[in-house]
């Protein structure tokens, strides 16, 4: 059942779309991480700023109850990019 | 109720492999995980199918014998897992490293594996950015890597197909035995699942269910670290490791690497991961930290440190996440692929360290004739929990 809508990005950063979300969905995600560690949404350079409210979104949308309720991604380091040369220290 | 042939506990790539190569010969397989499937360690490690770190003999010989099943695989499920075999480099900061690697080099050439040295200007040509002080590398021409998490996806819909029920977020609060302390059921939190065989592929928490049928398995968290890099140009061309790592590894102690005591402490060895996504992943760190899979600010300059040190292009290039991951680990660095004699009908397939990956098409393969009672590919003695009796 593809929808025109299923084209539509949805993380901008690796060009995921709604309809590889979907079927992400439908291949067991039940969180937000579940959804990147399928389809890389998230995973980018913005590490999921943009798309993660659309991918709460639409798993709300598709699994009601069966959503898992704590669902956001883990914060990790750094908080914005830093190059290997600051980190590193030389 | 329900019953199965066969009850796999853990959803990581241990569980997905045994899970599939059971439904394969046709195994009524049952496969429990606690949370998503790859939410624990296959989420939070690296990509490697590599003999380049393992140790000379036995160690090697299997590890390549899951390249080849790697191999199969790729054929056998329609999963695109990012399979790529482009070999991988170890590079030498010093002689003094260069004899030790040759002395290695020859015994695995003597047995038959596709290795050889790198001289100064061959390993330069082949990776350009590398720092110039590099005076040779080895090359291990059948090493590959892969993207963790799709193969574990890819295996359990693939076992799924074979008739494997999954269940996910399902927690096993108990292994219950028979009177003569044979195993007759697993009981979840969604319910009893009746079976005479439990396999426990649970990792880091393999410990716990051993606990339910009253097992010690030695086997802790070691914590790693990684650095994730931004999309950029390929820096290098295939998996690159400083050949300090082996013995970062294995803890020889009669060799030191000339590298600051602080990242000695932190178990820091340098590892280049390049991905199909182009991304490029930095490791390597080994520490006990408990369950604790935060990161800390001094392995993640410690890594960037030695990845400089080792690509000093990468000085201007842009770190995007850290994250850490548990492997569980072994005292003597081999997994446990064993039927445990004083349960009968209970099996481990646990305890791969770095290697769960790399070794899982072989666990799988294994654990699965052991349940058929077919002969295993490659004798299992050195596999045995019986190992660790006194």
């Amino acid at each position: 059942m593809k929808n025109e809508d299923d084209d539509i990005i949805i993380c901008r950063c690796e060009e995921i779309t709604l309809g590889e979300i979907k079927q992400a969905i439908r291949e067991g995600a039940r969180d937000v991480t579940g959804i990147k560690r399928r389809t890389r949404a998230g995973m980018g350079l913005c590490q999921g700023r943009t798309c993660e409210k659309l991918v709460q979104k639409i798993l709300k949308e598709q699994l009601g109850e069966k959503a898992e309720k704590i669902s956001s991604l883990t914060s990790r380091p750094p908080v914005r990019p830093i190059t290997f040369g600051t980190l590193g220290g030389k | 109720m329900k019953s199965y042939d066969a009850v796999v506990i853990g959803g990581g790539v241990i569980g997905t492999s045994v899970a599939y190569y059971l439904s394969k010969k046709g195994v009524k397989v049952a496969l429990v995980e606690k949370g998503d499937i790859a939410s624990g360690t296959s989420g939070r490690c690296d990509g490697n199918v590599l003999i380049a770190d393992k140790q000379i003999g036995f160690d090697t010989k299997m590890t390549y014998d899951s390249q080849l099943l790697f191999k199969e695989l790729v054929s056998e499920i329609p999963y695109d897992f990012d399979y790529t075999q482009r070999g991988s480099i170890y590079i030498i900061e010093s002689e003094e490293e260069f004899k030790v690697a040759k002395e290695y080099v020859k015994k695995q050439v003597e047995d038959g594996y596709p290795m050889r040295m790198m001289d100064k200007s061959e390993i330069h040509d082949d990776e350009p950015y590398l720092a110039e002080d590099i005076i040779g590398g080895v090359e291990i021409g059948c090493d590959a890597s892969v993207n963790p998490m799709a193969l574990v996806f890819g295996l359990s819909l693939e076992a799924k197909k074979n008739g494997a029920e999954i269940f996910d977020y399902t927690y096993v609060k108990n292994i219950r035995l028979d009177k003569k302390g044979a195993v007759k059921a697993v009981e979840t939190d969604q319910g009893m699942l009746i079976t005479k065989c439990v396999v426990n592929c649970a990792g880091v928490w393999a410990p716990e269910i051993g606990n339910m049928v009253g097992l010690d398995i030695p086997i802790k968290p070691r914590q790693g670290q990684l650095l994730v890099a931004e999309k950029t140009f390929p820096v290098g061309k295939r998996k690159i490791v400083e050949f300090g790592y082996m013995m970062a590894k294995f803890g020889d102690e009669n060799y030191k690497r000339n590298v600051s005591p602080e990242l000695e402490d932190l178990g820091i060895a340098f590892v280049f991961e390049p991905t199909l996504s182009n991304n490029f992943l930095i490791g390597s760190s080994r520490a006990f930290t408990g369950f604790d899979t935060r990161v800390s600010i001094e392995v993640m300059q410690g890594l960037a440190e030695r990845a400089v040190r080792f690509f000093p292009v990468m000085a201007d290039i842009h770190v995007i996440r850290a994250y850490a991951g548990l492997r569980p680990y072994v005292e003597d660095h081999m997994p446990i692929i064993s039927k445990v004699d004083e349960v009968p009908g209970f099996y481990i397939a646990a305890g791969h360290e770095g290697d769960g990956i790399g070794l899982s098409q072989i666990t799988g393969k294994l654990i699965s004739q052991m349940i058929t009672g077919e002969e295993t590919i490659v004798p299992t003695d050195s596999l045995s929990i019986n190992r660790f009796k006194k």
